[in-house]
């Protein structure tokens, strides 16, 4: 890299973070004083609407454990959003993000259409405890749709480990066979690694090849497919429905039960009904009215943010909005990404909202 | 100085559809701002980059003399760029819905002496929302010149040629003192230690700017320090006298109208815009003038829509000039050279007592 260590602490009074990735940018496109980055070397096609991108991140991006999700921002239409993806490494300095587009998703949609080779991807800290299990009793992986991508990490990063295995069952739904992904990497896994097996679960293919079976989750499957049950730690990962549904079935059932669900667009609740707003740095939660012009119920709850004209022009009340759901008093419309800068003098909240205050 | 434009207060109706119509304008541009918008304002950010290097690198060899002017041009262009198409906008959260921290308008900093954050204050806050209102607009005169016959004559502004001619020349100097109120520290009014406290950021920035542009680039031009010192000190002269013209051009016109306190009084949405309308003027010119405006050439468009990118304000124009039409406003607009004659003017003649004009009654609408 072209700044390091010592160097870089020597130099970071006089340095313009900005002004150095301007020009670093144009030397290489993931080149940055402190920004993780991330240039798309490849992606090809893993199922139906799913694409798989091998990145080489730069430096300053962090460490992730298999299993672990961590934050992508890309640039769509002009707009910077962020969804959270579960990364594999493949070897040193590259890793891969699988996606799926989703029903109007505007992340999943650019990173399965339009993102390319040379793009560049924004790559925030890692989080989940979906970590490896314990190699001291068997594995119960249960995917659904983009579920199967942390399963992938932590199986790729299991066949890596010098110890013996424990037995490990991958149980992995998909509506068509179209929509499974890793097909063929999944059998090369089985064949090497003597404790791994894998059930494809289909839900809506009519014909099924001997291997695969068919039906959503229910006890008489689970049981028919996993044997000894209660011996298994359990991970859970994909859509809240079949993480809600799997959950109920196999805790108690299991030694231990871990889950994730994709998080959906929360539903907006009526007007006026209560709504929670956290204010991050201070670490207070309020109730407001929802609806109601969130600097002038906030302070009626006895806050004091930086206001000025009350009206949405002089903008000294932005503030961040770090989750939930806003509504715009000016222009009426609703907002459900988090936000680098919203107006609390013309926004409301429509659901439980956390703000950078 | 009263013309035949039309001051017709609007009817209570009236003004409540014209403010529908400018409320309709805006929802239909911020629908189709995007990935364009965003193009254009890292185009502009990286013309800001691209012009700095180049005219800090020419002014290096400043003992050649078109080099000289060559580079001296080039960072004026680039500080003038800056400080208007880039910071300004920047700073009203234009680009907010980015999401990007270059672009952000809580954060950024911008190149002159001063703060940001007093700019905020002044400018996005006070300007923005009492615009020409006397007593809290304090962009009317800046506390220094008598602009408008509303503003009671005193000995003090028969120098105001004068100080215009310095204010135009040091004009961030200006900015970065507005919001200190050493008129108020002079009378009395503020304590030594409140000044103090409150200089201490703006102090700093001055530093910062102040040795970056007079000791660090002259510096490490070894031998040439003279020609960089002369050529930074000229480019921060020129911004000075460029940003000053327009922004007095924006406001102190012929036609540009001053509001009492009173207009505040239970002011709906089509009055703010109608008092935003009638404060301002624009200035005619090709597409390089109004991004060298920072299109505060639209500043009647940048008064209604202060958040929407200013690259929109051109389209736009020709619909608010439109509305205006329907309602009979005036819509008030010029050559620079024809706004700025208007300016010299009025800082000449309220240099001279005048009759005192009252704002009693002065009123935008009529309720019927």
């Amino acid at each position: 890299m072209l700044v390091a260590g010592p160097l870089k602490r020597m130099l970071s009074p006089l340095v313009n973070p900005q002004v150095f990735d301007f020009w670093a940018s144009h030397l290489s496109p993931t080149l940055s004083w402190e920004r993780p980055l991330a240039k798309v070397l490849a992606r090809r096609v893993e199922a139906r609407d799913t694409v798989t991108l091998v990145l080489r991140p730069n430096r300053h991006v962090g460490g992730f454990a298999p299993g672990q999700h961590v934050s992508v921002t890309v640039s769509v239409n002009g707009v910077r959003l962020t969804r959270s993806y579960s990364p594999s490494w493949l070897g040193r300095r590259r890793m891969a993000i699988t996606v799926k587009k989703m029903p109007g998703g505007k992340v999943s949609e650019w990173l399965t259409e339009c993102c390319d080779e040379g793009d560049v991807l924004e790559i925030g800290p890692a989080f989940g405890d979906m970590t490896q299990p314990s190699l001291e009793r068997p594995w119960l992986l249960v995917a659904a749709g983009s579920g199967i991508t942390p399963m992938m990490s932590l199986l790729r990063a299991a066949a890596t480990l010098e110890r013996p295995l424990p037995p490990i069952a991958l149980l992995y739904w998909a509506r068509t066979r179209a929509d499974l992904c890793f097909g063929r990497e999944l059998d090369q896994l089985a064949a090497r690694l003597p404790s791994l097996t894998v059930q494809r679960l289909l839900t809506r293919e009519s014909v099924l090849l001997p291997e695969e079976h068919s039906g959503r989750p229910d006890e008489t499957l689970l049981r028919a497919l996993v044997p000894d049950l209660a011996a298994q730690q359990a991970y859970v990962c994909g859509p809240a429905g079949f993480v809600a549904t799997v959950r109920t079935l196999l805790e108690g059932a299991v030694a231990t039960c871990q889950a994730e669900a994709f998080s959906l667009p929360d539903v907006s609740v009526v007007e006026g009904q209560p709504v929670q707003v956290t204010l991050a740095r201070s670490g207070r939660v309020l109730s407001v009215p929802a609806g109601a012009p969130l600097l002038a119920a906030l302070e009626a709850r006895g806050e004091r943010p930086a206001h000025g004209c009350r009206m949405g022009i002089c903008n000294t009340c932005v503030c961040g909005k770090l989750a939930g759901t806003t509504g715009d008093l000016l222009g009426g419309g609703l907002s459900q990404e988090p936000m680098g800068a919203m107006k609390l003098c013309v926004s409301t909240a429509r659901t439980d909202i956390t703000l950078d205050l | 100085m009263t013309t035949a434009v039309s001051r017709r207060p609007l009817s209570a109706d009236e003004v409540t559809r014209f403010g529908a119509e400018i409320d309709a304008l805006r929802e239909r541009t911020l629908a189709d701002i995007g990935d364009a918008d965003a193009r254009y304002i890292r185009r502009i950010h990286a013309a800001v980059r691209y012009t700095e290097i180049l005219g800090r690198g020419l002014l290096f060899f400043g003992l050649f003399p078109p080099a000289w002017l060559l580079g001296t041009l080039l960072l004026g262009v680039s500080k003038i760029l800056e400080n208007m198409e880039l910071g300004h906008n920047v700073m009203h959260g234009q680009y907010d819905w980015m999401n990007d921290p270059r672009f952000d308008g809580k954060t950024y900093e911008w190149d002159i002496v001063g703060t940001s954050d007093n700019w905020r204050k002044t400018h996005n806050f006070k300007h923005h929302t009492y615009t020409n209102i006397k007593g809290m607009d304090d962009d009317v005169g800046y506390g220094l010149l008598r602009l408008f016959p509303e503003q009671r004559w005193r000995p003090f502004f028969l120098g105001q040629p004068l100080y215009a001619v310095i204010f135009a020349l040091l004009f961030q100097w200006g900015v970065a003192i507005q919001d200190l109120r050493l008129g108020a520290y002079f009378a009395g009014r503020m304590s030594a230690a409140e000044l103090r406290a409150q200089f201490r950021p703006v102090g700093r920035k001055m530093r910062r700017q102040l040795l970056k542009d007079y000791v660090f680039f002259p510096l490490i031009a070894g031998p040439f320090f003279l020609p960089v010192l002369l050529g930074n000190l000229v480019a921060n002269g020129l911004r000075n006298l460029w940003t000053f013209m327009i922004i007095f051009c924006g406001h102190f016109t012929a036609n540009a109208e001053v509001f009492p306190k009173s207009v505040l009084e239970n002011e709906t949405r089509g009055q703010w815009y109608l008092r935003q309308l009638r404060g301002s003027s624009n200035l005619r010119g090709g597409r390089l003038f109004h991004i060298l405006s920072g299109n505060l050439s639209h500043q009647i468009e940048h008064h209604l829509f202060p958040d929407i990118p200013a690259r929109r304000y051109a389209a736009m124009s020709q619909e608010v000039r439109a509305i205006c039409e329907r309602y009979g406003i005036y819509y008030n607009t010029g050559s620079l050279w024809s706004q700025f004659g208007q300016v010299v003017w009025r800082i000449l003649r309220y240099a001279l007592p005048s009759k005192p004009v009252s704002m009693e009654g002065r009123r935008l609408v009529v309720n019927e």
